[in-house]
């Protein structure tokens, strides 16, 4: 619709350009009912002379022709056109625009109005956004779409959200949803600054994301940039934000006094491990746009600078980023150009999230410098730092922050360009082509001094270095038509076809080196050639891939057609080939259909604007995590030392020829009820995931060896629901008021697996390798938490007593028997919550506003991981500090898996609280100034005794002494490690000022 | 390597950029710390000790290597399920779901992971074989190809029983019963060495197999070994004795093979002499030169697992066995797990001067690689020096840090990695001794006839002959020479005592002499495993 009057904004503009008239200076105000109304755009027709109403409604344009017409346009307003007729005074009242419901939602290739949507989709603007210091753009969102979770357990600022849409979407697929910027598929996320973001648009069910087909299956996320418009006055804004964030809640540990009267080693200090290795982190943003238009072409230009702390010491980001947005009309408006670009570039402190697990366990007696322990100690070896030897998995965790570096580069640069031609008034089509490469440097430098990989106790092969580079360039060329044609006063067809080609190429290269020469202050990671490993064989780890060529493309087509402006149809089609699946199931076809009806236009309630079902059908696919698991792989045989002779035998893994794409095929009931105050949206699904891709065992024998293979392996069930509730319980001209409610649950059912139940998710080292927590069976719910159950007492060695849960006289709870039937195990916990709620509450009252949303999720439960580690009471263990949540009882002194240690985990948290003041600044130079206050995450009511309650939706593995986080496993929801970062509680300042 | 040249090179690179001139202090420094390596030769990778396997059948044998010497699989399960070694509950450490404790005690199950891993290591060697022989082989690379593939099946065969044969790449066959898998791994054998039975006067001439003392290569000798232990073992496997065959193929092997027991005058270097410490003997001879890090020229070696710290790697006792601390005894690249103790009643049934006792363990307060005590901050009593004391508390849930004697046979180096240089052997000449000595017993009923081999043995161990034996102390003999060697679980099964009590194993259940049927195999295989008797 906007679309539309600027159409015919330039269409008059062209008619007047070559009048010539007096010019003079017009003031006025502009009202609503509600009273004066604030940013309404004021354009001289047929130029890009214009203003915006401040404060108190009132605008200002110089050089206005006596006879010419002013355009008074504002979001949600009718635009009015007034004739300036000599006066220099010009009032306008704007009624309200009934026709919300014609709101522009944007859909995969085009575009809709809210009235048609057929399918879940949810839109969430700016005006809605999470408030505070923001770097991952998909937390703008936590909370706001029913069924779209996003959880970044503890808020490190360089670790990415989890997202998922309706629960799990896939097992050995892809599991982070599409990512669509401004029509563009496949573009990083991480190259939009937060606060360039006008509008994100979530696809939720099967029906809207299949003209996606491929990578639709866990959602598609469609991203529209703040662009100019036409016509709009060169204006410039700023937008600061300075925060400051410091450790919302952390696992309670025992101070030295409490340690040693527990019987720990007493290494005569007295330190406080966790505040050693945190900070009160500070952020700053700074976010510069420029916009402006002329009658037949817009920008918008912005500049993003982010300095960002980690309340873990050295961690933290710097980046900058700009983006250009560019549209133009040709050819009498015809042709209509969109450029779009965009750079960032991220100086990564990532930090050791390891010295946030060592601080927690580290013995509170210990000092942190050599010179202070209670013995004769070598420090020097260690750089001044103490360090317990002789221990498993304990390291000074101030020595592995301050001695060690992790840090990495991200460039990353896009461009797309869209030309639509406008055969007809019916018929357009787009060509879109867009190019992403990214490139990441990642180094970590591990001093001769550093025990934490340093290898520091080694006489002589001291010190590490790696670096890691990756690059991913990403094309898409992108060609569709569109037809729109109304055959008659009831009935509209739209239909849209076209074809899209995908291609990203990846390479990479690692490379490992140390000994480095000692008594040298000097980060040896810059002269990599005084390495002595390079002198030695097999020292050097080094290692390189690339894959090139992976190809998507897919043919699509889509038909819209409108019945009588009250009965909406929708059908999809999208065949598509990916190069990841062997020869023979390369294509796969994805169909959608379908329908809404608007009741109340046969109904014809009172007050009610809207009350809409809709039923949709759609199937989306999932592709493989890598690519060649269709094919075969060989295992290359080197002789001794690079004499001998060379062979080739066999691979790693069992080629699947037939591996084939997986399915999701989602049946989604909607209704939408909107009056004038309330709107309400109520969603039930039942989707179906077939084939699921899974790397599945395997029998040895009959596969030479092979013991596993990417399958096909298993189907999967989710039944969810989904409600939004919005009412905007005062509003008149001083108080607005209006409050939501988000509430969504699902259930999954892992219906068939291949792979054969088992339990994963093992808890690790020290001692609990081959204890794995989690149960997955056929039939069952996924993310079970599977164990034996303790009894509360403990007998003479300090043992947990267990119970025998099937009272058969025969306690059976080793881990080996975790699947028989006569275990003593039962379900202790989910992983994955009963259902999750969110509150907001949108309050203005004059130049004052205040948003505040609450957020819990309500049923799941963690594994405590922590604490089933460290809190028994351990005699051998006496060098590592204990846990001591309140949970904690001195008479266990065995470290052993039980229900004790499965927590409850509900909570609600106070997410997002800010309030904001809007200065009538109106001078010259300042049209307005906001200031807002903000805080994230300012307290949580829960039970849990970690430091964070938030589900874990996925799994990254056991971790321990020094090693890496393994690939995410979706089926083990449900266990808090002892690798995550703290949780934090951000305070931000923000300063918004338009010139 | 010497340091001199390292820290020169270094300081030339700095003078480019940086100022040097109070870096030769520091350097001094650090050349009169504990840490000199005056005097130390650090071995780079062992040199090979003979013909490595031809191309085609490299992957076939590397797959050798696999759990034969390390943590988890074929070794794990052979020495814990034995009266040799434990891994015991050592507070938070080690518990690891009971698995360890499980095997044991001999309450294990289906679903332990370690015999999948067993089972899959078998079968990947025998894919590989299968794989090669679908190629072009040479007579020779055809018959060391099938012995291979028999010394898999054998494994399989003495830890399963009941297992599918497969002989072709991208084959199935039903699950066979043992006797069938024995008649297999026997006519394969038989057919390597290109006889139809063995007997007293063997004529292996219609062999493709070689004769040469090449231990990284299966000659005649070691298919002859294979046989010898199969038959020696074939009333277990079949029910039905075989004694005189493996009294036959054993002496075939002492009288014609070009192998001698390695003892007094046979002497490696000690690659673990620390130089401040006095006491660590400069070289090591007889029965410790047979396992050492550079044991890769061994007379005493048939057919040995090449092991290599860079180009061969698997073999971890360094890691397994050793506490955190004795890193810093042989300063070695990665900290130790702290796992394998050996069991109380097994170090103590050596004679105090045997030196297979001081070459096999290592106990008593320990030393740091500059000779002073080397510590434990995390001891158990107040005395911070690690002590590994031959005594264990107890199995669980507390077995303390220090206890139970830790393996020390296939002895460290100092600077050792993760992965050892040690060769690991199949057979060697004094398991083929022991061997035909029970063999021969067994096969007349008397065991007197034993004494020769084993007074062999026991003489270049330095103790006493003895004059007269029974079966436990034939057991007994043959658990002090073939320590760490994974013989020990198939021995007691043979001798009966696998169902005995010991320490803290209590159980006797007779039909935990095979292993189950690893329980992932049995759900992958459609229908076509199914599982061992009273699992």
């Amino acid at each position: 619709m906007k679309f539309n009057l600027l159409k015919q904004l330039m269409f008059f503009g062209i008619m007047l350009c070559s009048s010539v008239m007096l010019a003079q200076t017009v003031t006025g105000t502009v009202t609503s009912n509600d009273g004066p109304l604030p940013g309404v755009s004021v354009i001289v027709k047929g130029t890009s002379n214009g203003a915006s109403t401040d404060f108190d409604g009132k605008y200002s344009i110089d050089n206005v022709a006596s006879d010419a017409v002013l355009v008074f346009s504002s979001i949600g307003y009718t635009t009015k056109e007034v004739p300036v007729n000599g006066q220099s005074t010009v009032d306008v009242k704007l009624e309200e625009d009934a026709q919300a419901l014609d709101e522009v939602v944007v859909v995969g290739y085009g575009s809709t109005t809210r009235k048609e949507v057929t399918t879940a989709v949810t839109s969430v603007g700016e005006e809605d956004f999470n408030k505070g210091v923001i770097a991952d753009a998909t937390q703008l969102l936590q909370g706001k779409v029913a069924g779209l979770t996003i959880y970044n357990k503890g808020g490190n600022p360089n670790s990415n959200a989890t997202i998922r849409l309706r629960g799990i979407s896939t097992v050995g697929g892809n599991t982070e949803p599409l990512v669509v910027i401004d029509g563009v598929l496949g573009q990083s996320l991480s190259n939009v600054d937060p606060s360039d973001i006008e509008n994100i648009t979530v696809l939720k069910d099967g029906s809207a994301a299949a003209i996606y087909g491929t990578r639709g299956s866990s959602g598609v996320i469609l991203v529209t940039t703040k662009s100019g418009k036409n016509g709009q006055p060169f204006n410039v804004s700023y937008n600061g934000q300075f925060s400051v964030a410091s450790i919302g809640n952390q696992i309670d540990v025992m101070d030295r006094a409490t340690f040693l009267a527990t019987g720990g080693t007493d290494l005569g200090a007295d330190t406080d491990w966790i505040d050693e290795v945190t900070r009160n982190a500070v952020s700053k943003v700074h976010n510069i746009a420029a916009v402006g238009g002329t009658e037949s072409a817009n920008y918008r230009v912005s500049a993003n600078f982010r300095d960002t702390e980690g309340i873990l010491i050295g961690s933290g980001f710097d980046q900058f980023n700009v983006r250009t947005k560019l549209s133009g009309k040709m050819l009498n408006d015809k042709l209509k150009i969109d450029f779009n670009s965009s750079l960032t570039q991220r100086d990564s402190d990532f930090g050791f999230n390891e010295a946030l697990r060592y601080a927690v366990l580290y013995n509170p007696t210990a000092p942190i410098l050599g010179a202070d322990a209670p013995f004769a100690f070598n420090a020097d070896q260690f750089g001044g730092f103490f360090e317990t030897l002789g221990l498993f998995d304990s390291f000074n965790p101030v020595s592995i922050a301050k001695q060690n570096k992790n840090y990495g580069t991200r460039n990353i640069l896009n461009y797309s360009l869209d030309f639509r031609y406008s055969f007809t008034d019916d018929l357009s089509a787009n060509l879109s082509f867009g190019e992403q490469n990214e490139k990441n440097t990642n180094r970590q430098y591990y001093p001769v001094t550093s025990f934490f990989r340093g290898n520091a106790v080694s006489p002589f092969r001291k010190g590490r270095a790696d670096f890691f580079t990756n690059e991913i360039r990403n094309k898409t060329l992108e060609l569709f038509a569109t037809y729109n044609k109304s055959i008659s006063d009831n009935f509209i067809l739209k239909v849209t076809g076209g074809y899209s080609w995908q291609e990203t190429d990846y390479n990479e290269y690692f490379l490992q080196l140390g000994d480095f020469p000692p008594g040298v202050n000097f980060d040896f990671s810059d002269n990599i050639e005084v390495s002595q490993d390079l002198l030695e064989a097999g020292r050097v780890v080094a290692n390189s891939g690339r894959n090139d060529d992976d190809r998507i493309i897919a043919f699509f087509a889509r038909a819209n057609a409108t019945i009588n402006d009250a009965i909406y149809l929708n059908a999809s089609i999208r065949r598509e080939g990916s190069s990841r699946f062997g020869e023979d199931e390369q294509w796969g076809i994805f169909p959608a259909a379908a329908i809404g009806a608007d009741l109340n236009k046969f109904l014809d309630l009172d007050n009610v604007n809207l009350l809409k079902a809709r039923l949709g059908y759609g199937v989306t696919g999932a592709i493989p995590p890598g690519v060649g698991l269709s094919q075969t792989t060989f295992g290359v045989t080197n002789g001794s030392n690079g004499f001998g002779s060379s062979s080739t035998g066999l691979g790693s893994r069992k080629a699947n020829p037939a591996l084939k794409w997986e399915e999701k095929r989602e049946l989604n009931l909607g209704f939408e009820f909107e009056t004038d105050r309330l709107s309400a949206t109520l969603d039930l699904y039942n989707r179906d995931i077939v084939d699921f891709i899974t790397n599945v065992n395997i029998d040895a024998a009959a596969n030479d060896g092979f013991t596993s293979q990417f399958q096909n392996g298993g189907e999967l069930n989710t039944k969810g629901i989904e409600l939004s509730l919005n009412y905007d319980i005062v509003k008149n001209d001083k108080l607005t008021y209006n409050s939501g409610i988000i509430f969504s649950s699902y259930k999954t059912i892992l219906e068939k697996n291949t792979g054969g139940d088992r339990t994963t998710a093992n808890l690790g080292a020290p001692g609990q390798n081959s204890t794995n927590v989690i149960l997955v069976r056929e039939g069952e719910e996924v993310g079970q938490i599977w164990g034996p159950v303790f009894s509360g007492d403990v007998d003479a060695n300090g043992t947990p007593i267990l119970v025998d849960v099937n009272g058969d006289g025969n306690l059976v709870t080793d881990q080996g028997s975790a699947l028989n039937d006569d275990v003593d195990f039962k379900v202790l916990g989910k992983g994955i919550p009963d259902f999750e709620l969110s509150w907001t509450h949108s309050l203005t009252y004059g130049n004052w506003d205040a948003n505040v949303l609450f957020r819990g999720a309500f049923g799941h439960s963690l594994v405590n991981a922590f604490r089933a580690f460290y809190e028994p009471r351990i005699g051998s263990q006496s060098s590592y500090n204990f846990i001591n949540t309140s949970l904690a009882r001195n008479d266990i002194r065995t470290a052993q898996f039980s229900s004790y240690y499965v927590e409850k985990a509900d909570f609600v948290r106070l997410d997002n609280l800010s309030i904001g003041y809007n200065f009538d600044v109106n001078n010259d130079y300042i049209k307005n100034i906001r200031v807002s206050l903000t805080g994230q995450n300012l307290f949580t009511i829960t039970d849990y005794t970690g430091a964070d309650p938030e589900p874990a939706l996925q799994d990254f593995g056991a971790v321990d002494n020094g090693g890496n986080l393994g690939q995410a496993n979706v089926l083990a929801p449900g266990v808090d490690r002892r690798y995550n970062y703290f949780a934090s509680r951000v305070i931000t300042l923000g300063l918004n000022i338009n010139f | 390597m010497n340091r001199f040249i390292k820290l020169t090179f270094v300081c030339s690179m700095l003078f480019t950029a940086y100022s040097c001139t109070d870096l030769d202090e520091v350097l001094e420094d650090e050349l009169t710390t504990e840490f000199s390596d005056d005097g130390v030769v650090v071995i780079e990778g062992a040199t090979d000790g003979g013909i490595l396997p031809s191309g085609t059948l490299t992957p076939a044998y590397n797959r050798l290597r696999n759990g034969s010497a390390g943590h988890g699989s074929y070794y794990s399960a052979q020495e814990v399920s034995s009266d040799e070694m434990a891994l015991g509950q050592k507070g938070g450490d080690w518990f690891d779901g009971g698995i360890w404790l499980r095997m044991h005690r001999h309450t294990f199950d289906s679903s332990n992971g370690t015999f999948n891993n067993i089972w899959n290591d078998a079968y990947g060697g025998i894919g590989e074989v299968n794989l090669a022989l679908s190629g072009s082989l040479s007579p020779s690379e055809e018959a060391q190809a099938k012995t291979l593939r028999a010394f898999f099946y054998w494994r399989l065969l003495d830890n399963f029983g009941r297992v599918k044969i497969i002989t072709t790449a991208g084959g199935d066959a039903p699950q066979a019963t043992s006797q069938q898998v024995f008649d297999f791994v026997e006519s394969e054998l038989l057919g390597v060495l290109g006889i139809g039975a063995v007997t007293s006067s063997l004529d292996l001439s219609g062999s493709a197999l070689g004769t040469a003392a090449e231990p990284y290569i299966v000659g005649q000798y070691a298919a002859l070994g294979l046989l010898a232990k199969l038959y020696l073992n074939a009333e277990v496997y079949t029910g039905t004795a075989r004694y005189q065959e493996a009294d036959w193929a054993a002496t075939y092997i002492i009288d014609n093979g070009p192998y001698q027991l390695c003892a007094d005058g046979c002497t490696v270097q000690n690659l673990a002499k620390r130089p401040a410490v006095a006491s660590d003997p400069d070289n090591l001879e007889g029965y410790a030169a047979v396992f050492a890090p550079n044991n890769q020229f061994n007379p005493e070696m048939i057919w040995s697992i090449r092991y290599d710290a860079v180009s061969a790697t698997g073999m971890n006792f360094s890691q397994m066995n050793f506490h955190y601390s004795t890193q810093l005894t042989y300063a070695l690249d990665q900290q130790p797990w702290n796992g394998y103790q050996v069991v109380e009643e097994f170090y103590n049934s050596y004679e105090a001067n045997d030196k297979r006792k001081t070459a096999n363990f290592l106990v008593g307060p320990q030393l740091d690689f500059g000779g002073n005590a080397l510590l434990d901050f995390a001891a158990d009593d107040p005395d911070l020096q690690l002590n590994y004391t031959p005594a264990i508390n107890e199995l669980e849930p507390n077995s303390l840090r220090e206890s139970g004697a830790r393996a020390a046979k296939f002895s460290f180096q100092l600077f050792g990695r993760q992965e050892m240089n040690n060769d690991y052997p199949i057979f060697r000449l004094g398991q083929v001794h022991l061997l035909r000595a029970e063999a021969r017993s067994r096969a007349a009923g008397d065991w007197s006839l034993s004494l020769p081999d084993v007074n062999a043995l026991r003489d270049r161990a330095g103790v006493a002959a003895l004059s007269s034996i029974d079966a436990a102390g034939f057991l007994a003999e043959r658990g002090r020479e073939m320590f760490q060697e994974s013989s020990r679980r198939t021995d007691q099964i043979r001798f009966g005592t696998f169902d005995d009590s010991w320490w803290e194993k209590t159980n006797s259940d007779a039909f935990r002499s095979v292993f189950p049927i690893p329980q992932a195999q049995i759900d992958a295989s459609s229908g076509s495993l199914t599982q061992n008797p009273g699992y």
